[in-house]
């Protein structure tokens, strides 16, 4: 036997896995297991969290489209009373 | 040279979001005033507010159209309770900002007997008019109004007699 059929024989001789092998296994099938099984849930959790928030989005910008049309026409209102007024007191005293 | 354009772009962006066209410096007086009305609404905003109103509404539809080409709407109103709660340097430090080229005064009258002064300015920009300034006084009011952009002066006087403002009818003239 040369040394080459000697190193081939020791690489390829079989080998006992270690004591905890079998269990190192289980664990990490295990754990995946578990990550696969709660991927629907946190999309459903990231989708729900878009959607609060996509709507809490839309219900302050009616908020603040309500705000600013009271405001407008809060403001035309004073406007315009004041500048009709001006206008009316002008053309009295223009007569 | 890069920083300068940042600073100019900046700028120009500025004036877009902030198309007051002068500054009102009366905050001071919102702590002696008995009623305070402060309206600032840029130009995104006028757009906001534009498709909340009502075209079905006549107020509503009438203003809708005036706020095309508008840039702004500035309003500072305070009522007072008592007299000489402001004074007319605090006026001054408003219409002193009107005093530039482009502002030009259009009306104004003093009233001795019950103490109003009024004044509106328009401003021009290449014959057009671009904003409007109303400032008014009373003894226990002051109020000053910036409308930037295409303003209709008709359009807004008309508002009197509306929304439960009386229109103001001049008395008949006695001879």
């Amino acid at each position: 036997m040369d040394w080459l059929e000697q190193e081939l024989k020791q690489a390829l001789d079989r080998k006992e896995p270690s004591p905890d092998f079998a269990e190192r296994v289980r664990r990490r099938t295990r754990g995946d297991g578990f990550r696969t099984a709660l991927w629907p849930q946190r999309w459903l959790a990231a989708a729900a969290a878009v959607i609060v928030l996509a709507g809490v989005g839309l219900g302050y910008r009616e908020y603040q489209g309500q705000v600013a049309r009271q405001q407008v026409m809060l403001a035309f209102r004073i406007a315009g009373a004041k500048v009709n007024h001006i206008q009316t007191q002008v053309k009295e005293r223009m007569r | 040279m890069k920083r300068a354009r940042r600073f100019a772009l900046l700028g120009s962006l500025c004036s877009l979001l902030w198309a007051q066209q002068f500054k009102f410096n009366l905050d001071h007086l919102a702590g002696k005033a008995a009623d305070v009305v402060d309206i600032s609404l840029n130009g995104p905003m006028l757009q906001l507010a534009a498709r909340f109103l009502d075209s079905k509404d006549p107020d509503e539809a009438t203003v809708k159209k005036l706020l095309n080409g508008l840039e702004g709407i500035y309003v500072k109103s305070f009522e007072f309770k008592n007299t000489g709660a402001w004074t007319p340097a605090d006026l001054d430090a408003v219409r002193n900002q009107l005093k530039t080229p482009e502002w030009m005064k259009m009306v104004g009258y003093t009233s001795t007997e019950d103490g109003e002064t009024a004044e509106i300015y328009i401003h021009m920009d290449d014959k057009k008019i671009n904003g409007v300034a109303v400032l008014v006084t009373a003894p226990k009011e002051l109020t000053v109004v910036n409308i930037a952009g295409a303003v209709d002066l008709d359009s807004l006087s008309s508002f009197g007699g509306h929304w439960g403002i009386p229109k103001v009818v001049p008395p008949p003239h006695k001879k």
